[in-house]
């Protein structure tokens, strides 16, 4: 490592730029046009960050760290001592980051183009909702982990009442209140890891923990506990899996998009600093495959049951995030590659089928399968994008969640639970059923509307074409060369399973 | 035998304040009740926070000009605690106003505050 390209004055710029783009974007309100241009600069200034900043760390008192054997470097991966706040970009934050930033662009095209008033306020709490999944990602340090998935918390709920409707209010508050809970722990683990091992930085806690120490044990358990209880509750996972399910059901579709994706990564990011922290402890790994399996089952149920097609994409969603956590609770090399491949896929191809979902919405006036009915005719593009989307997350090859998939199944086999590869598997069958019952309902059950002309639907955005296009292309791209992505998230895993304390 | 010195007993409140704010939370209908006990469950966190950087005797931490260097560590207060305190004030703040918010909407959209009826979408 290059000591020059330590400490970066790039890694702040994931903070500062949506922070700025939301404070400007508040001020002006409603004027759409000034509006559209500081959105759209702004995401693509983070696209464009995200790409040409190096790999490196920012520490926030510019402080180096201390080597046990006196003097100080600015080398974290060497055995240093108080690293304090910190933050790392490496190739798992740049896949992470630079998809976050191009759906964040979709996201906010999407909502220039179909929102009418009032717009700037929403999309500066768009522009929030990508920061805090950036501090997530990013953060070596117990502090901003909390703060991130804290502020994460608050800004969901917002990004959430927008819509105006009851539902939507509900969900909120539910939410709201849970994040108070949650916020809580955190805080309370945080304080019982400060008070144990006199660390805030992760890799200090680390290297300081006191594994052997049997009169700690019980300490350790409840911030074990506490850190589990943060990560179901910013994941989604089972058994608070209704939260984020009502959360992702009651938001506009391309919300959710950005919602499901700052999920993703503040599961991918508490998971990984949970494996790092706890993962010597006993029980630990298999608290976290319980929660995965549990997430996993209950969310492919739920979907079969429901009516809605939103809602049964927002249940899909919950139990993929159990795939997810399936990989990283393994605890593996190739179970971690698995899980992290699958977060960043599953953000792709749920993109795909929320943006479509969109346009059943402005075909259909709705998304209920029960009465919306025929959309193929009308817009044959859309049933295409949405039969792809299904095909990508059900795990059929040549898409991405194929790959994944895939990978899973084996690193479960490798880790000696052929029981887990199976529940992957039918995680995949269920989640075919589940889509395919509601894409055939909406798009070629024939359209039973009893006059012509009733169901005109509403103007798509062009825009929505645009993306899905994009996002086909990233599916389709990911499954037949996995290895473009696989590339980012090898040295995450390897670090995670040989030398955790390396951020 | 625990000792029953100010650092224990500091923590037995918190602990104490940690309780009946769950609880408040968990089992209270009335949604107003629900907000103030959260305020008491980020309250009995601030007061372990704090608790957890407390020293018998221990002297504040700064590093002033004569003040003994190896002393120093040993008795200079816990700082990151209180630190933590003053950002979960401000979360706490925010949360609460989030909540004060919708609690207001959802009152003017059903005429109650009961969160059982709220939820459920009834009338008063």
């Amino acid at each position: 490592m290059n000591e020059s390209i330590s400490n970066l004055w790039s890694i702040p710029l994931f903070i500062i730029i949506p922070i700025l783009a939301a404070i400007l974007l508040n001020v002006l309100y409603s004027r759409k046009r000034a509006i559209s241009v500081t959105a759209v600069v702004s995401s693509l200034a983070l696209i464009v960050v995200s790409v040409l900043s190096p790999f490196g760390f920012h520490w926030f008192t510019g402080q180096p760290a201390v080597l046990p054997t006196g003097g100080y470097t600015y080398r974290a991966d060497l055995l240093g001592w108080n690293l304090a706040l910190e933050y790392y970009y490496g190739p798992l934050q740049q896949i992470a980051i630079f998809l976050a930033s191009v759906l964040l662009l979709f996201v906010v095209l999407i909502a220039i183009n179909s929102l009418k008033k009032n717009t700037g306020t929403y999309i500066s709490l768009l522009f929030l909702t990508f920061m805090s999944a950036a501090i997530v990602i990013m953060v070596n340090d117990f502090y901003h982990l909390w703060i991130g998935v804290e502020i994460g918390s608050l800004i969901v709920a917002g990004v959430v009442l927008a819509t105006g409707e009851a539902v939507s209010q509900k969900a909120a508050l539910k939410y709201t209140f849970f994040s108070a809970l949650s916020g809580a722990g955190l805080a309370i683990a945080l304080a019982l890891i400060l008070g144990v091992t006199g660390y805030a930085n992760i890799s200090d806690a680390i290297i300081a923990m006191p594994l052997n120490d049997a009169s700690l044990a019980s300490v350790l358990y409840v911030a074990f506990g506490f850190t589990v209880l943060s990560w179901i509750y910013a994941g989604g996972l089972a058994p608070i899996h209704p939260l984020k399910a009502d959360v992702y059901g009651s938001a506009f579709p391309h919300a959710t998009i950005l919602l499901q994706t700052q999920s993703k990564l503040m599961l991918v990011a508490i998971g990984l600093v949970i494996l790092r922290l706890f993962g010597t402890l006993p029980f630990a790994k298999e608290v976290m495959l319980s929660v995965s399996v549990l997430t996993m089952m209950i969310g492919v149920v739920m979907a079969m049951l429901q009516t809605d097609f939103r809602w049964t994409l927002a249940y899909l969603i919950v139990s993929h995030s159990g795939l997810v956590t399936l990989g990283i609770s393994l605890g593996t090399v190739q179970g971690i590659i698995g899980g992290l491949f699958q977060a960043v896929n599953d953000v792709v191809y749920m993109s795909v089928l929320l943006l479509a979902c969109e346009g059943i919405y402005y075909f259909g006036r709705g998304t209920s399968i029960k009465t919306v009915s025929g959309i193929a005719k009308r817009a044959p593009w859309l049933a295409v994008a949405a039969i792809i989307g299904a095909f990508a997350a059900s795990g059929v090859p040549p898409f991405n969640g194929f790959q994944s998939e895939i990978i899973l199944i084996q690193a479960s086999l490798n880790y000696g639970m052929p029981e887990l590869a199976i529940v992957v598997l039918m995680v995949s069958v269920t989640t075919f059923i589940a889509l395919f019952k509601g894409i055939y309902n909406i798009f070629l059950r024939p359209d039973d509307a009893p006059q012509a002309g009733e169901k005109q639907g509403m103007p798509v955005p062009r825009m929505l074409y645009v993306c899905l296009a994009a996002l086909i292309f990233i599916t389709i791209l990911f499954g037949v060369y996995p290895q473009l992505a696989i590339n980012f998230l090898n040295e995450a895993a390897l670090k995670v399973v040989y030398i955790p304390w390396v951020p | 035998m625990i000792e029953l010195n100010l650092q224990f007993l500091s923590f037995m409140a918190a602990a104490v304040l940690v309780v009946i704010g769950l609880g408040g939370m968990l089992f209270l209908d009335n949604l107003i009740k629900k907000i103030i006990a959260f305020t008491l469950l980020s309250d009995g966190v601030n007061l372990a926070l704090v608790t957890l950087g407390y020293v018998e005797g221990g002297i504040v931490s700064i590093l002033e000009p004569g003040t003994s260097g190896a002393a120093f560590p040993t008795n200079a207060v816990l700082i990151f605690g209180p630190g933590i305190v003053l950002t979960n004030i401000v979360i706490g703040v925010s949360t609460t106003a989030v909540l004060v918010a919708v609690t207001m909407v959802l009152y003017q959209r059903y005429g109650t505050l009961k969160a059982s009826k709220v939820l459920k979408g009834e009338r008063k």
